[in-house]
């Protein structure tokens, strides 16, 4: 019951949009009535836009996702684990760090154009650094009596990465993937908005290039709760993943 | 006692509420009254409800039964007539020894001249002379200990509340602050209500030892402690050693309820 | 090596100048090692012109931009937006953090708003900012202000519950008034955190103001990118990322200059997180 009571807030929001539109008190060409936008949102479901928009949105998201959490714990384990991958990576991802990820994404349209391509490599590249760091954070923070132990009951150096290093890693290695899906979703849109042919930021665009406000507000927030949801699904999973931790 | 009560506690009554968990009784129709000038220790083991029993004093908890009065009045809430010192100091990190020192004196609105001067006067007390312009965070735990102890002596109250202010210090540090605050309180006469769990602690600075039961807090017995403190082998006089020796038979049951009833 | 605790302030923080300098070091021999790398792939013919021009034809434009003058004119065009809607939203996001805090309405009002709006990609909205406020300054800055505004006010709450009580319950005991107590007090007991609110927002605020203007195109680090990207000129796009890193790693090394001088009271040695 309390967690219902707590989003009462935005209800109070939503009835205040919808009065201000109906009444005029904004512009409804601004700020078309809620209900307006969720008719339009079910006409684009009804339709196959969002859909066929959706489709190469969710799959850019997560070829890139994928691939920028598999190489960047990869990359981060093994700079912890091997001194000389940490003395050249190091650096780089000190370069990188730095970078805000969106500045790559002009870099990425002249490279493999408008496509899936272009977004998928800004995603891998852009959402790279922050598991790594955070893999690397995480195995680096290990326990040294830990990995003593370990040694001690017989296990090789490649055991001990993966029955301690790994587990032991693992709560800052998925805070760092949580950082990197927010950030993913934030490049998917971006560059959808400015260099794509197809998906959510298209859509966007072209429904208000075309005046179709009230579908403009509807992709938006489909979107925009799309990341919410992805966030407090993925914390859940975490919990019962990380129930050792407490 | 002849002298009048400075501070009377009549039958207090306290729940603890934390925000999560059930309520627990903390103190049980407590009583007590201490004179002007007088150096009382409340003894118990942890969680017997003595710091809280202070912090009412202090103001800092509302009364909720019972009454306490200072000097005839109730007590409403916290003020500069009832001094804490706090276990981990509680000085302001972002201020010097001398910017923490000060800090009161001004919100008495003591005139710039006067309160500069008034503390220097109180480093020196405490001996930290040189340090004024320290921040805390470059200070050591006994360092701090005493700042924060001048702080609360600037403001002048006649009342000093001390939630066991020595410990968080190692123990040869803790034994040299104690012998300190001695030389204080003589040379400064107060009142002071001493929290502690060390039983010898009590027995070397207080005049009389309040011994608490183990939760919920009561008043199980309090026992003189005057001796001649300033006798450099005070530790080993046998009246000491033997008055040590009673008080922790009487603490001892109650630090074994204590254990009991965490370990639940 | 001494502990930093115990030396007098001027002492400690000559030897702290001395490790940052050390760190600096590291950090130049790092991007030395990063361009020669870049030259190297660049001349070693692995990959075109196009796809990775090299150090010196990046270097070149970047030249170019400034003696033209454009390069000054779209950072300062980029930094006025950024920085006022950073200014905004560290005003905006402390004050409704502190409001938080400690009016429960207020609080309860608004704790599922920021709540659900964090993971949001706010970016999103930006077509909506756009319909409202149009094309020009004024929609730049509000989309900057909404994004940057989210870990300020996060930050200011948790810097403010944290305070220790026995802080508040010292400046009560020596009569502070409520008033004083949020000022004198409160506010510098959280300052240090939500000064890291602020750092987190800074180079935020410089990102968002770049990805606006790369929609929107004409002045700025980011039309200028995105011209460069429109006219397949690729030693333009890359300087855009040269110029954008350097103006980045500027501010945020600015940032925690400005933090060592206010926290030098703080017990961390400061060290700026990554840069």
């Amino acid at each position: 019951m309390n967690a219902v009571l707590r989003y009462v807030p935005l209800l109070i929001v939503a009835a205040a949009w919808e009065a201000a539109s109906r009444l005029g008190l904004v512009s409804s060409l601004a700020l078309p009535p809620l209900s307006d936008v969720i008719a339009s949102w079910i006409d684009l479901l009804r339709d196959g836009d969002l859909l066929t928009n959706a489709g190469p949105s969710l799959y850019r998201l997560a070829a890139g996702l994928a691939l920028a959490i598999l190489v960047g714990a990869l990359l981060g384990l093994g700079m912890a684990w091997w001194k000389p991958v940490n003395v050249v990576l190091a650096p780089v991802v000190e370069i990188f760090y730095p970078l805000p990820k969106s500045a790559l994404i002009p870099v990425t349209a002249i490279w493999l154009g408008f496509g899936d391509g272009s977004k998928i490599l800004l995603i891998f590249l852009g959402c790279m650094i922050p598991v790594t760091i955070a893999a690397f954070n995480g195995a680096r923070g290990c326990d040294r009596m830990l990995l003593w132990s370990a040694r001690s009951m017989g296990a090789s150096r490649l055991r001990v990465l993966w029955d301690v290093v790994l587990p032991g890693a693992m709560p800052e290695l998925l805070n760092g993937i949580r950082t990197a899906i927010a950030l993913s979703f934030i490049l998917l849109v971006s560059s959808e908005l400015i260099v794509a042919q197809r998906g959510f930021g298209y859509l966007i665009g072209s429904l208000g290039a075309n005046g179709s406000y009230e579908a403009m507000y509807a992709v938006v927030f489909t979107v925009a709760f799309l990341g919410f949801a992805v966030d407090r699904l993925y914390q859940m999973l975490v919990q019962r993943v990380l129930i050792w931790r407490l | 006692m002849s002298a009048p009560a400075q501070i009377l506690v009549d039958r207090v009554h306290h729940m603890y509420r934390p925000p999560r968990g059930r309520e627990v009784l903390a103190l049980d129709q407590v009583s007590l009254s201490v004179a002007s000038r007088e150096f009382v220790a409340l003894l118990g083991p942890s969680g017997c409800g003595k710091s809280t029993l202070l912090y009412l004093i202090g103001g800092f908890l509302p009364v909720e039964s019972g009454t306490i009065s200072v000097d005839g009045k109730r007590v409403q809430g916290p003020g500069p007539d009832r001094g804490i010192v706090f276990q981990h100091f509680a000085l302001f990190p972002w201020k010097t020894v001398r910017g923490n020192i000060l800090y009161g004196l001004e919100r008495q609105g003591m005139p710039k001249e006067e309160r500069e001067q008034r503390a220097l006067d109180f480093i020196k007390l405490v001996g930290l002379a040189g340090f004024e312009d320290s921040y805390p965070s470059q200070l050591s735990g006994g360092m701090k200990q005493r700042a924060a102890i001048a702080r609360t002596l600037a403001f002048d109250p006649s009342i000093l509340l001390m939630d066991e202010p020595f410990g968080a210090l190692d123990a040869q540090t803790r034994g040299l602050m104690q012998g300190e605050l001695l030389r204080i309180w003589q040379r400064t006469p107060k009142t002071v209500i001493f929290v502690t769990h060390d039983v010898q602690e009590a027995v070397y600075l207080a005049e009389r030892v309040a011994v608490m039961s183990a939760r919920p807090g009561r008043i199980k017995t309090i026992i003189d402690t005057r001796f001649d403190k300033n006798d450099p082998d005070i530790f080993k006089n046998p009246a000491f050693v033997g008055k040590v020796d009673e008080i922790w038979n009487l603490v001892r049951d109650e630090a074994m309820k204590a254990q009991a009833t965490r370990a639940e | 090596m001494e502990a930093l605790e115990h030396l007098p302030v001027q002492e400690a923080m000559s030897l702290r100048a001395l490790r940052a300098s050390m760190r600096f070091g590291t950090r130049v021999a790092s991007v030395v090692a990063l361009v020669l790398v870049w030259q190297a792939i660049s001349d070693s013919g692995i990959v075109t012109a196009f796809q990775l021009p090299s150090f010196t034809r990046v270097l070149a434009r970047i030249w170019d931009d400034a003696v033209a003058g454009d390069l000054w004119v779209n950072t300062a065009v980029t930094l006025y937006r950024a920085l006022i809607g950073f200014a905004i939203a560290s005003v905006g996001g402390i004050a409704l953090g502190m409001a938080m805090s400690r009016l429960k309405l207020v609080h309860w009002f608004f704790d599922p708003l920021i709540s659900v709006g964090f993971p949001m990609p706010k970016i999103a909205f930006l077509p909506v900012i756009i319909l409202w406020l149009g094309v020009y300054d004024t929609s730049k800055i509000t989309m900057v202000v909404f994004d940057a505004v989210f870990p300020v006010i996060a930050a200011t709450i948790i810097a403010i519950d944290g305070v220790e009580r026995e802080l508040l319950w010292s400046a009560r005991n020596m009569g502070a008034n409520e008033r004083e107590i949020l000022w004198q007090v409160v506010l510098p007991a959280a300052s240090p955190q939500i000064m890291t609110g602020l750092q987190v927002a800074l180079p935020l605020s410089l990102i968002v103001a770049v990805v606006t203007e790369m929609l929107m195109g004409g002045y700025g680090l980011g039309g200028a990118m995105i011209t460069a990207s429109r006219f397949a000129n690729s030693p333009g796009v890359f300087a855009g990322i040269v110029e954008i890193a350097i103006v980045g790693y500027a501010l945020v090394k600015i940032m925690s200059l400005i933090r060592h001088r206010l926290l030098i009271w703080h017990p961390e040695a400061h060290e700026p997180s990554t840069v």
